[in-house]
């Protein structure tokens, strides 16, 4: 956030603000508040299908993977940087996960080794981003936009001629099976969620991701370790990727490269829906959350709605377009340089 | 004798380069004492300031703690001395908590970790919060810890810095010497009294080096003294026999000229330029009238939160206001807009000005031609040779130091670079309304004369000035007309050319 920003508004926050209790500032109000009113024009327009429990597991499938990159993501533009390598990482993850899992490409089976390396995998590509991106003193959205481009490369040679098919029952199902009555990919994400939650809100890790967001120079005058801590964050965002990788892969049973066809644009769009600005410093998991949900249920619902596919993509953008510039409203003033 | 000096300098010299920016510098600071420095900006205070808290280290000279000889290889050595400093620029994380910015450093001086309030990376929200209660306990102030640090006031945020120095020089078995950098920089007035018994009670804990360049305050605060000029140490005074004028001289080597002015008799004959008819704007101000004619010197006075900058920043154009309307050169303008204001003749200089009115990495020259480009400049091409002359005729009306067209507007000290942003806004030909938000905020007594010498000529000329003065006094000795300003209202006109020339009390009556 500007400076200067901060001192015009600062009088006027005082009048406004006078008398609600100092701390309590609930910056995800806005955005939830959205998710409701979208909840419920769906639920009025088309009861019979959008309130039912089939259309529920259909969404929480389709918001477990978004949600997993959102919290890598959130971290990352919390910091005020961006990761666009996510689509990379995922199908390097996804690759590496099938061709060591029982597959119908190779002879290969490591078990639970599969999965571990592919994200650590993830993860090396993520540090990698940020070593670059903090020792050579590279803006972050054009190493992750190479990263993003590696990744794919790799994945590519990994796929070779023939689509590898996971064979193992476990590696197949186990994503989209539901003991609990959700699938374990929407478990595994819930949880994921909870510990980013916590880890924003306690520790060393998430409250320092926030002090960068909001003036690096003045985090490092606090003795914070800025390079270090950057590093770290993106590690854990490729480390989501990776995750959503293979996840994904489990779901569709196959390894492909195009995998994460889509997801940048979803994620970044539901961070920055849920309130989380890209200068950094503002909006967290909760936020995040709810624009996930409200990307994942403005898709749904244009499902639903019965809008053409051929048309759905366009429309999808166009609806996330509008929300954006929704819930940046209040937070526009003249003078606020937005780059 | 000498054992009980916490901390004194013997000889100090720093020099960077061809430029010597310490010369043989000597002080000592004493328990339980209020030290002032004062001093021009570039006089060599940050340079001591970072000497003192081990960003620099002196090429000769010694740093004696309690007598003994110290290094202060950083600002963790200097810590462990006690030396907490508090910079002139916010060093606070405005979306973090009270408490986590006062304990965040501690971690620097490995002090933090003894007693678990992080472990493992988790923090123990209950004891940092208990512990920065506790500390801003000593320090007499209530805030609660748990509020971010943007919802605070400007004067509470100085707390909380204060609170985080005094956290960090906390050692066992040392008394704190808390160092405050041009604390009063930022402050309004009543804060300012909030902040005098701020350092009272850091006296009684420990001792506090005051440094500012507001006559005033450091005779106000300090008990003892001390001026420096051109990197030297040039007098040490006992505040009890010293007076302002003593300390002018010392400061500047010239003698002190009256900042006010003969006042402009015959305004009532003179044309309005602006006149505000029940301006309003939803949650900043409300039914704001007020007329300002050529030649006219208005002030507006209050609080931070008065919404006096909103006011002059709406009348500019860079915010909006919804209702009342605004009457420029007798013609309406229903929503005003910057490009149109600034070439129908109204500057307006914002008080950020590293922020909103200059172009650091820019030159002098290209920063005076910036908004109005002389009418010798083409309406495409730029002609470096006329910029270039242009600028020396503003450099030596004004004094512009040093004086190099070329320099980079950053590497000027905070006086001349405010006095080059003026000019920037005084090379407009048609110039009829200045609005000036603290054109002096953070400079030293001699760019202040130049600059209000320069508002005078503007005004002489026919200008409408409507400033926010950095101080009461200030706006006293400037203004024809004071208009008071409480939560966004207008409490209290009053016309200085009447004679009824308001006081300091009357004028803070109407402001809280």
């Amino acid at each position: 956030m500007l400076h200067s920003d901060n001192l015009i508004s600062n009088g006027h926050r005082a009048l406004v603000s006078a008398g609600s209790k100092p701390g309590l500032k609930k910056e995800w109000l806005g955005p939830l508040a959205a998710l409701v009113v979208v909840v419920l024009i769906l639920s009025v327009l088309r009861p019979s299908t959008f309130l039912t429990w089939e259309n529920f597991r259909a969404i929480t499938d389709q918001a477990s993977i978004p949600f997993i990159l959102a919290m890598g993501a959130s971290f990352v533009i919390l910091m005020g940087c961006i990761d666009l390598s996510i689509e990379g990482v995922m199908a390097t993850a996804a690759l590496i996960f099938v061709l060591l899992s029982a597959n119908s490409v190779n002879s290969v089976d490591l078990g639970i080794g599969a999965p571990l390396i592919a994200l650590l995998a993830g993860t090396l590509m993520g540090l990698l981003t940020g070593v670059i991106h903090t020792v050579f003193r590279v803006p972050s959205f054009m190493v992750s936009l190479g990263t993003w481009f590696i990744g794919l490369g790799i994945a590519t040679v990994l796929f070779g001629d023939s689509i590898p098919q996971l064979s193992g029952h476990l590696t197949r199902t186990w994503a989209s099976a539901s003991p609990l009555g959700v699938s374990n990919a929407f478990v595994v994400s819930v949880v994921f969620v909870m510990v980013a939650k916590f880890v924003s809100d306690n520790t060393l890790m998430g409250r320092f991701t926030y002090a960068i967001g909001a003036d690096e120079n003045i985090a490092s005058l606090n003795a914070v370790a800025v390079n270090r801590h950057k590093v770290y964050v993106f590690a854990l965002a490729g480390f989501c990727s990776a995750l959503a990788g293979v996840i994904g892969s489990s779901r569709l049973g196959v390894g492909v490269v195009d995998l994460g066809s889509g997801q940048l644009f979803q994620t970044i769009a539901a961070a920055v829906i849920g309130g989380t600005l890209l200068s950094g410093g503002r909006g967290g998991v909760i936020n995040s959350i709810c624009g996930v949900l409200l990307v994942v249920i403005i898709n749904n619902g244009l499902i639903l709605l019965g809008v053409s596919p051929v048309f759905q993509r366009a429309v999808s953008g166009l609806v996330i377009v509008v929300a954006v510039v929704a819930t940046a409203f209040s937070q526009r003033s003249r003078l606020r340089i937005v780059k | 004798m000498q054992e009980t000096i916490p901390l004194s300098l013997c000889n100090v010299s720093k020099s960077f380069g061809p430029v010597r920016a310490l010369n043989n510098v000597s002080l000592s600071v004493r328990t339980h004492e209020v030290l002032g420095l004062i001093g021009e900006n570039g006089a060599g205070k940050s340079s001591l300031l970072k000497v003192l808290s081990g960003i620099y280290q002196p090429d000769s000279g010694d740093i004696l703690v309690y007598g003994q000889k110290r290094t202060f290889s950083n600002p963790a050595a200097a810590a462990s001395a006690g030396v907490g400093v508090v910079h002139q620029e916010q060093s606070l994380v405005v979306n973090l908590s009270v408490a986590e910015n006062i304990l965040m450093s501690t971690r620097a001086t490995k002090s933090g970790n003894k007693d678990c309030k992080v472990r493992f990376g988790i923090y123990n929200w209950r004891k940092i919060n208990e512990e920065a209660a506790e500390i801003l306990k000593r320090i007499g102030s209530n805030i609660n810890p748990k509020s971010k640090v943007e919802d605070l006031s400007f004067a509470d945020r100085q707390m909380v810095e204060i609170a985080k120095a005094l956290q960090i020089s906390r050692q066992p078995g040392v008394q704190p010497i808390i160092v405050l950098d041009e604390p009063t920089s930022v402050l309004e007035d009543n804060d300012i009294q909030q902040l005098e018994q701020e350092v009272r009670r850091l006296k009684e804990i420990g001792s506090v080096i005051f440094v500012s360049h507001r006559l005033d305050e450091v005779m106000k605060f300090c008990d003892r003294i001390c001026v420096m000029r051109n990197s030297e140490v040039v007098g040490e005074r006992l505040t009890s026999k010293v007076n302002a004028d003593e300390l002018f001289r010392l400061m500047t080597g010239r003698q002190a000229a009256t900042t006010s002015r003969e006042r402009n008799k015959s305004l009532r004959d003179s044309a309005v330029v602006l006149n505000l008819e029940g301006l309003g704007a939803k949650g900043k101000f409300s039914d704001i009238s007020l007329k300002v004619r050529s030649g006219e010197i208005h002030a507006l006075v209050g609080t931070n939160r008065s919404g006096r900058e909103e006011v002059c920043r709406a009348v500019f154009g860079a915010e909006e206001f919804d209702s009342g309307t605004v009457r420029y050169n007798g013609k309406v303008v229903s929503r005003p807009n910057l490009r149109e204001s600034v070439y129908g003749g109204v500057a307006y200089l914002p008080s950020e000005r590293k922020l909103e009115s200059m172009v650091a990495g820019m030159s002098v020259a290209e920063n005076l031609q910036l908004t109005h480009r002389g009418e010798r400049a083409s309406s495409i091409f730029v002609n470096p040779a006329a910029r270039r002359d242009k600028a020396k005729e503003w450099i030596s009306k004004l004094d512009i130091r040093p004086p190099i067209p070329d320099a980079d507007i950053a590497s000027l000290s905070g006086g001349n670079q405010q006095k080059v942003v003026l000019a920037k806004w005084l090379e407009d030909c048609q110039l009829s309304l200045l609005i000036l938000d603290h054109p002096t905020r953070g400079i030293d007594p001699g760019a202040r004369e130049d600059v209000s010498t320069q508002i005078f000529a503007a005004c002489e000329e026919g200008a409408a000035v409507l400033l926010i003065a950095d101080t009461l006094e200030e706006a006293i000795s400037l203004a024809d007309t004071i208009t008071v300003m409480r939560d966004g209202e207008i409490t209290a006109t009053f016309d200085l050319n009447s004679g009824a020339i308001p006081t300091h009390a009357e004028l803070v009556a109407k402001m809280i």
